[in-house]
């Protein structure tokens, strides 16, 4: 078993009386610290595999793997507790927490995992707002600051807490070209100093070209 | 916690107008209810107050005689044996006093009244019963009142806060006078100096008749003036025809009301030792208890030991009648206040769907989610019940100041004051805390746990 894994994953939703399907039997494996896009057209089904891998949907039929457990085996309790301390999950519309400032968004998920003092969790978060190049925007909002920003307010909340692996859907799509790179700039420079692994989705074909692996998506199903 | 704290504030502070919608309903039902509630205890202590001057010491020594076993008198033989123990196996009391119980006709030229009265000694109560005020002479005398003007019925007047009043209390030091309230003076039409005549029935089935002179007349204390007023102890025991050792109960006031079941306990005890017959405890007033003992085979002296609440729980109506009436209306307030509070939760869970979303993917507990919002709404419910207790609290104040007469007969009757009085301590304020805080955290609880359920993959999808 690798630690993340897919096995003939299906996944339907239901859309009033009618069930969509928008993965037909899915199956891949990830190994630790690869930089994978997953690449597709729109509707292909991209998000809906982020969403499993990530530990907020549930598949219909199959296996979902992440380190070693079947997501399927795991109670609601254990399932956030995974997402906790061993996922970081990019959004494409950022989702940060409209009431606090880039400080608080990003120590946010240490509080939770409370396993830092608190100087060493100052140091951390100071660390990855240097990394982000926020140093000057610690206090603003999210309302203040702009769509570059908040994506880079929300990958420091997405690393601070150190995961194995790190999701982002689509986290260039509301960027212009020169931030989205060094965005993925940034993405691979930690995918290789800390051997993160990185599993992210576009149908950009710039930065697609970038990633090590890609994994071909199409009509829900896995193009060879 | 401190994180959770923050955002629960941060977002009421975002959604001000809806915050301040909602604290400000929170706010006006806790002034309702603060207000309400300190008026029902300003009753209770109304209540309290004028009945132990009226018709109970706080603790009373009492009981009945029964000459045969066919009738009875409320009345303790020998009493003075009884004051002596009382004086020295009750030292938590200020003052002791004894009174004769009486019941019949007050006549005058013009009407009649039927009414329990008081056989006092004054210069044993003074203190006590100058706890009621003389009325001024317009609250029962009107110059219309057709009547021969006599002489000696013209008495000295003085003013009393720019009202016009006449009469004395210490005149009821002389045998041949009676005290009594506004509203029976203005039934029988007498003022001070006028002469009416006392008629008792007494147990042979034969009235016993006394004229006395009306010395003081008494402001109203709604329901309450109804059951008294007072005569002189020894013109009571002239029409009984009782001997001076005989009197109808020993009345013991003391420092603190709240030792009143302590001494209560401590008389029965000690009483039933030194070997008087005792009667079984009931919490009603004498009068309440009259028929029952005349029924009873027994003969001689028996002792009761009541207290201020038995004596005047015959008007305990009031006071319940008042707290359920209350009771209905905040429950339908805090009915509204709840669905208001529950239709915002709902509201602001749905706005902050993708939120909480998000919060469950980076990996808030379902736990965690619902101390979120529950911080949030029970800081908007302490924060509202605060400013609402305390300009509940202001408001009471305020209006105790201006001494507000009632100037509607009926609630004067009820409300047993002649002005509007409220008491409001911490225990009210606490009651309030209390019942806002259990019924509107209650009715928060389902949005609440609805919010907990919702999945984590709607921060994602209600973005989308
Ligand atoms: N909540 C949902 N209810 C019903 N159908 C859905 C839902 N979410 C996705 N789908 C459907 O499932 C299929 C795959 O959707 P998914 O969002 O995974 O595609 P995607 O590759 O992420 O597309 P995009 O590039 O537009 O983000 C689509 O046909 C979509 O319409
Ligand atoms: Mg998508």
């Amino acid at each position: 078993m690798h630690p993340i894994e897919l096995v003939n994953v299906k996944k339907d939703y239901l859309l009033g009386n009618v069930r969509v399907p928008a993965l037909k039997g899915v199956s891949f494996a990830i190994e630790p610290g690869e930089f994978t896009v997953i690449a597709g057209p729109s509707g292909s089904g991209k998000t809906t595999v982020l969403n499993l891998i990530g530990c907020v949907d549930t598949a219909t039929e199959g296996d979902v793997v992440i380190a070693s457990k079947k997501t399927s085996d795991l109670n609601d309790r254990e399932l956030t507790s995974l997402r906790l301390n061993t996922l970081g999950f990019i959004f494409q519309s950022f989702n940060l927490i409209p009431v606090l400032d880039v400080y608080d968004n990003i120590e946010f998920p240490l509080l939770l995992k409370k396993d830092l003092t608190p100087k060493q969790r100052k140091e951390r978060v100071d660390y990855f707002i240097e990394r982000v190049g926020l140093k000057n925007h610690r206090k603003h909002r999210p309302s203040e600051l702009s769509g570059g920003q908040r994506q880079r307010v929300a990958i420091a909340r997405a690393l601070v807490t150190k995961p194995q692996i790190v999701l982002a859907d689509e986290p260039t799509a509301n960027l212009d070209s020169k931030t989205g790179q060094s965005i993925i700039d940034l993405m691979k420079e930690i995918n290789s100093i800390d051997k993160t692994t990185f599993i992210f989705s576009t149908h950009d074909y710039s930065i697609m070209n970038q990633a090590r692996r890609i994994i071909q998506l199409q009509d829900g199903m896995i193009l060879k | 916690m401190y994180i959770f704290t923050l955002i629960a504030f941060r977002n009421l502070f975002k959604n001000k107008s809806r915050t301040l919608i909602l604290g400000g309903v929170v706010a006006g039902i806790a002034l309702v209810m603060t207000v309400l509630l300190s008026l029902i205890q300003g009753i209770q202590s109304t209540m309290i107050h004028n009945g132990t001057a009226l018709m109970s010491g706080h603790v009373n020594i009492a009981g009945f005689y029964k000459i045969s076993s066919s009738s009875s008198s409320p009345t303790v033989t020998a009493f003075k044996e009884l004051l002596e123990i009382a004086k020295t196996e009750v030292p938590e009391a200020e003052l002791i006093v004894d009174r004769v119980k009486a019941y019949g006709r007050v006549i005058s030229e013009m009407d009649s009244i039927q009414v329990p009265m008081w056989g006092v000694n004054f210069d044993q109560e003074e203190k006590n019963l100058r706890r009621l005020e003389l009325a001024p002479i317009k609250e029962y005398w009107d110059e219309s009142f057709w009547r021969q003007e006599k002489a000696d019925a013209t008495s000295e007047t003085s003013l009393k806060n720019g009202e016009r009043i006449e009469g004395r209390w210490d005149d009821l030091n002389s045998r041949g006078t009676l005290v009594l309230f506004a509203s029976q003076a203005r039934k029988l039409k007498v003022r001070v100096g006028d002469m009416v005549t006392l008629s008792m029935p007494t147990y042979r089935n034969i009235s016993n008749t006394m004229d006395v002179r009306v010395v003081a007349v008494l402001r109203d204390l709604g329901l309450m003036s109804q059951f008294s007023l007072f005569l002189h102890a020894d013109d009571a025991r002239e029409i009984y025809q009782i001997k001076k050792e005989t009197t109808g109960q020993i009345m013991l006031f003391l420092k603190d009301i709240k030792s009143v079941p302590l001494v209560e306990e401590r008389l029965r005890k000690i009483l039933a030792q030194k070997g008087y017959v005792m009667m079984e405890k009931e919490a009603k007033p004498f009068f309440l208890k009259m028929e029952r003992v005349s029924g009873e085979s027994w003969t001689g002296q028996k002792i009761d030991i009541t207290t201020w609440e038995d004596e005047t729980s015959f008007l305990k109506w009031v006071v319940q009648l008042l707290s359920s009436m209350s009771s209905i209306l905040i429950l339908v307030l805090l009915m509204i206040v709840v669905l208001g509070l529950m239709n915002t939760l709902w509201m602001s869970i749905r706005e902050r769907t993708s939120e909480i979303g998000t919060l469950r993917a980076i990996g808030l507990q379902r736990r965690q989610v619902f101390l979120l919002f529950l911080l949030e709404s029970f800081f908007l419910i302490f924060g509202g019940t605060l400013i609402g207790a305390l300009l509940g609290f202001s408001l009471v104040e305020l209006l105790n100041s201006f001494q507000i007469p009632l100037t509607i007969e009926t609630l004067k009757v009820f409300l047993m004051s002649n002005t509007l009085s409220f008491e409001i301590g911490w225990v009210q304020i606490f009651q309030v805390f209390i019942i806002m805080l259990t019924f509107l955290l209650i009715g928060a609880l389902f949005p609440i746990w609805q919010a907990t359920r919702l999945k984590p993959v709607s921060a994602i999808q209600n973005v989308n």
